[in-house]
């Protein structure tokens, strides 16, 4: 479309200018806001409201592209206008519930996710993202029988399934919950983490020695927590198999039982069933009383621990007690939004005069280091961590791990390392509810939001129990 | 056609017989021959200054022979004294690379075009000339002379030192100038008792010498004693009462007193009429007797004077350049593949951060009272391993710094982190800032920002102490002065806030991506609570326990002999909370005063918390 395009239709043609559809310029709209070309839909989207100021359908896609860039008030001003305008076009109530949500303005979310329903009673997806708001409010059984109405709609809605399994297990509903978790391989984001094969998944009964595959699946973080029930399967199927990405290689290696490990499709060799990690918990029955290995059964490398605690006494002034800090998570977690902090908010933990900061942190949000300029010593180690043995060997040499909910925390709690992990209100089901313990891991101690998206109170709690 | 046009430097001569000549072409030695006796006729005449004829007699000759020495030289004489620089300095270029009948007259080719530029106050320029002077004739005491002014002004005091010596013994006598040279030099590099015997001796053979009296006086306020200082300069001033840089010497001793109104007595008059680091006194004067709009007036008016009248700009882009490069390599992914310097047990530097008039001197005097520790002050920087650190790692190939320390991560470049490192110590060896009991060292390098990802190699555990202060005290305290910054940033407060803002980005780049040991300070808290500071640094750095100076010898900041007294310990003030947060007066008096620079430095004022609550 040329960029001196006009609508109005009263304004007369200037040279260069011409006509066009409304409904094309609405779906270009739509078009490059889906290709992520945020800033292209939201001048075309101004000049268009600009012609047309009350254009319900417009202003609702206007709203859409506010909220990806982060201009979240004013998405919701677009929106709430559109619907003002349009009161029974279910589409606008429907979004709008994901973008309160998104918000952190549960109440409305739950009344825009119903009425999307009251108009369009047999959209599945309008009870999905309704469902999605009962999990974040802890309203779980609300949440599967919304998911289950989903489901009556469209049985193959995987996303609803995974949802559904999410609520069950946080509410520690295990053996339901682990059945409705199969479908998470049927997600869009799961593509690519099973292999290619014909052979079936494995159904928990013996198979002659090596010819189990195990698949360590999911983020890094899953494939430590379910890793403990390797030695459980190769009881049953001697001498598994285990495909993982190289990163894992030197923590899971410790694992005892594992026949031989490949970081290639390849390598994998003839098999008769496989299994990912992530599926181990449904077989071996895995409910919050008989987790085992609780205590921990990884054990960090002897001379590195030597070497990290050499470092460490370099860098650390001496007489601080050290504290080793995770604040942000990957990136492309689908929850990151929800879990990752800024450095800044542990605020409370950073002005005390007694600790040392050790900061565990990878990737590009180490950045933030160099905008502290607080209290408490920090030291950036993350830019000198090769892999997941450094780490597991540096927080042998802390007191204490403060973390989100993320890789790390793993790692601490297999090694049987005190941790303490900040949760969102609504936190990922492997925490249940209403314990700042956790049957999965003994050195752990859990730290929860009180209410929905507020991290204040958390911050001051996990500071002050260093006490 | 003959071609008439004539040279654009001014030379006088036509273009293809100057710049434009081609020197494959010209008459050889024995061509040259021939036309020797008019160009010594050319000599004679300018001797006997007749110099129109003899410029005219030159200029043809050189028409017929571009290459013919004695001519050459009588046109830069000419072009010289008549002050058009750009001619001059074109035609003793052509002296100095043209082909020399000896190494003496190549010799003195280079000296001329040397002195050249030194008097111009080019010392940079000059040092490529003087290099060959000195090689070409080793045995000349006006070479090493020259050399010695040359390294000692491009900041290699050590070396300079070494040929202002190497002037004397071949002199076989003492020598007023070259003495007072080395006076200075001592000065700078911080032995100040050394300094003032020299001088003493210097003037007792060459009593007509201001700039060496003036340094006198400087050395003898470094040492404490302000009352000779004074009589010093009082004594020369009767002498020479219209030597300007007298009278500024003697108005910063009453600034250093404490007699205020002196200062403005001395150097009054119109602004306009002043010199920028007058204005600077004066208005530093003004600034501690309340009268800011005063003060801002004269700070503000050096400021333009520097730029409109001097032409002094801003130049950022190399720097900019400098900050990406920098930025692109020195990340934690790159540096975790990179070899560091193996521990040692030597004396352990310790890197002091901070914009300038953040207070990192003001820490490293306070710091120096400590036993064990010594003030490098920027004697020896970091950035001097550049070039050793390039040549190191490029192995004879062409690579650029830092990009080609990636090619330390190769076996044999394992050891280059240990090399240069034991070389920074050497340095700081040479330097003399290293005595039998220093256990810490102290640099405050100005370009230390830069270099932090060297140093992580070099020194992987080395505290890092940055002094933080206020962004708005600091450009207004940088305001004040008249000292030449990095990349000429204090022509203006905007420049100086843009250049701030650039070197906190790389530090916060390198803090981002190093695990590096720092500590930052507040100057604020460095002067209402000096023990508190001092102590929480002794203990960040792991020195053994140490007896720290009783808070009121702190306070005083009292002069205290050192072997080396850096050079701003010159100035040595007792603590005072004046500056904490002196802006917000001068942003009462003047509202405008910072509303350019506060767009650039609000986010930091933020960052730093010195926003809303401070």
């Amino acid at each position: 479309m040329s960029g001196e395009a006009i609508l109005s239709s009263e304004e007369p043609l200037k040279p260069g200018q011409q006509r066009v559809a409304l409904s094309d310029v609405i779906s270009q709209i739509s078009q490059l806001e889906q290709q992520n070309r945020l800033d292209e839909a939201a001048n075309l989207a101004e000049r268009v409201l600009a012609a047309v100021p009350q254009h319900p359908h417009v202003l609702h896609l206007s709203g859409i592209v506010l909220y990806r860039q982060g201009k979240i008030a004013e998405a919701i001003a677009r929106m709430e206008k559109s619907i003002a305008l349009a009161p029974n076009v279910a589409l606008y109530p429907r979004n709008m519930c994901e973008i309160y949500r998104g918000a952190g303005r549960l109440d409305d979310a739950v009344a825009a996710g119903k009425r999307a329903i009251e108009l369009a009673p047999d959209d599945s997806r309008a009870y999905f993202n309704l469902a999605l708001i009962h999990y974040e409010r802890l309203e779980l059984e609300e949440s599967v029988r919304i998911c289950d109405r989903a489901l009556a709609l469209d049985q193959n809605f995987a996303e609803a399934h995974f949802e559904r399994a999410e609520a069950l297990l946080l509410g520690g509903n295990m053996a339901e919950g682990w059945e409705s978790y199969e479908w998470r391989f049927k997600l869009k984001q799961a593509e690519g983490m099973l292999p290619k094969t014909d052979k079936p998944q494995w159904d928990g009964n013996p198979l002659p020695a090596g010819k189990l595959l195990l698949v360590a699946d999911q983020g890094f973080g899953d494939c430590i927590q379910f890793g403990r029930l390797i030695p459980w399967a190769a009881k049953i199927a001697p001498a598994p198999v285990l495909a993982c990405s190289g990163d894992l290689t030197p923590i899971l290696r410790q694992i005892p039982g594992i026949g031989r490990m490949v970081t290639r499709w390849e390598l994998t060799g003839d098999f008769d069933a496989y299994i990912p990690l992530s599926g181990l918990p449904r077989l071996a029955k895995i409910d919050p009383g008989n987790v085992p290995l609780s205590e921990g059964y990884l054990t960090p490398n002897p001379e590195l621990v030597a070497h990290w605690g050499a470092q460490l006494d370099r860098l650390v002034p001496k007489g601080k007690r050290r504290i080793a800090l995770v604040w942000a998570g990957r990136p492309t977690h689908k929850n990151d939004k929800k879990r990752t902090l800024k450095l800044a908010q542990f605020a409370p933990l950073l002005a005390r005069e007694d600790i040392a900061v050790v900061t565990v942190q990878k990737g590009e949000q180490i950045a933030q280091v160099g905008s502290y300029y607080g209290n408490a010593p920090l030291i950036n180690l993350g830019p000198e961590i090769a892999d997941f043995a450094d780490t597991m060997a540096i927080l042998k040499n802390v007191e204490r791990l403060i973390t989100i909910d993320t890789s790390v925390a793993h790692v601490a709690g297999a090694c049987g390392i005190p941790a303490s992990i900040v949760l969102p209100y609504a936190p990922d089901w492997r925490w249940l509810l209403g314990r700042d313990d956790t049957p999965w891991y003994r050195s752990v101690r859990l730290f929860r939001q009180q209410r929905p998206y507020e991290w204040g109170d958390v911050m001051e709690r996990v500071a002050r129990s260093l006490d | 056609m003959l071609n008439t046009e004539l040279c654009a430097c001014g030379s006088g001569l036509r273009r293809i017989r100057c710049c434009g000549a081609d020197f494959t072409a010209v008459p050889d030695a024995a061509s040259l021959e021939i036309l020797n006796p008019k160009a010594v006729e050319a000599t004679t005449l300018f001797n006997e200054k007749k110099f129109r004829e003899a410029e005219a007699l030159a200029l043809k000759l050189l028409d017929i022979a571009p290459n013919l020495r004695a001519a050459l030289r009588v046109v830069f004489e000419i072009r010289r004294a008549e002050n058009k620089l750009g001619p001059a300095e074109t035609l003793a270029r052509r002296l100095a690379s043209i082909p020399a009948e000896s190494n003496a007259v190549a010799a003195a080719a280079h000296l001329q075009l040397a002195q050249m530029l030194v008097a111009q106050g080019r010392h940079a320029d000059a040092e490529a000339a003087a290099r060959e002077a000195v090689k070409l004739s080793p045995r000349d005491a006006n070479t090493h002379h020259v050399m010695g002014v040359v390294l000692t002004e491009t900041g290699q005091v050590h070396a300079g030192e070494l040929h202002y010596r190497t002037a004397m013994r071949l002199l076989g006598r003492d020598d007023g100038t070259v003495l007072a040279n080395l006076a200075w030099n001592l000065k700078l590099q911080g032995r100040l008792d050394e300094a003032a015997g020299v001088y003493e001796q210097a003037l007792a053979i060459r009593p007509d010498n201001p700039r060496g009296i003036g340094g006198f006086a400087q050395v003898e306020a470094g040492r404490g004693r302000l009352t000779q200082a004074v009589a010093l300069l009082d004594k020369a001033l009767t002498t020479w009462p219209n030597d300007r840089t007298l009278r500024l010497l003697r108005a910063l001793m009453d600034l250093q007193d404490e007699q205020f109104d002196a200062v403005i007595t001395r150097l009054d008059g119109p602004l306009a009429e002043l010199l920028p680091p007058e204005l600077a006194a004066r208005g530093q004067a003004a600034q501690r007797l309340g009268r800011i709009t005063d003060a801002v007036s004269a700070f503000a008016t050096g400021k333009q004077m520097q730029r409109d009248r001097y032409g002094q700009r801003y130049e950022p882009s190399a720097f900019l350049q400098k900050a990406e490069a920098c930025k692109a390599f020195f990340t934690a992914d790159q540096m975790l593949a990179l070899p560091r310097a193996a521990p040692s047990d030597g004396p352990q530097p310790v890197f002091l951060l901070g914009f300038a008039r953040s207070g990192t001197s003001l820490l490293e005097q306070m710091l120096a009272k400590i036993p064990g520790f010594a003030a490098a002050d920027g004697l020896a920087p970091v950035s001097t391993l550049v070039n050793m650190a390039t040549k190191l790692a490029a192995a004879g190939a062409e690579a650029d710094y830092p990009q080609v320390l990636a090619s330390i991560a190769v076996g044999d470049g394992q050891m280059i982190p240990s090399q240069l490192r034991e070389q920074y110590i050497a340095n700081l060896g040479n330097a003399g800032v290293i005595q039998p009991d220093t256990k810490f060292i102290t640099d405050r390098a100005a370009d230390n920002h830069w270099h932090l990802g060297l140093i992580k190699l070099l020194f992987p555990d080395a505290p890092i102490i940055h002094v933080l202060r206020h962004p708005l005290d600091i450009m207004l305290s940088n305001l004040g002065q008249d000292k030449k910054l990095e990349a000429n940033c204090g022509v203006s407060m905007v420049a100086a806030a843009r250049h701030y803002d650039l070197s906190m980005s790389m530090i916060k780049h390198y803090r981002g991506q190093l695990a590096l040991r720092y500590l930052p300070v507040r100057y604020e808290a460095l002067v209402s609570d000096p023990l508190i500071v001092l102590q929480s640094i002794v203990k960040f750095i792991g020195a053994a326990p140490v007896k720290l100076p009783s808070k009121a010898v702190v306070r005083i900041n009292a002069f205290q002999p050192m072997p080396r007294i850096p050079a701003h310990v010159v100035m040595q003030q007792p603590l005072h909370e004046r500056g904490t947060y002196r802006y917000r007066a001068y942003e009462a008096a003047l509202p405008q005063l910072f509303s350019e620079v506060r767009p650039i430095l609000e986010g930091w004022i933020e960052e730093l918390g010195y926003g809303a609550s401070a």
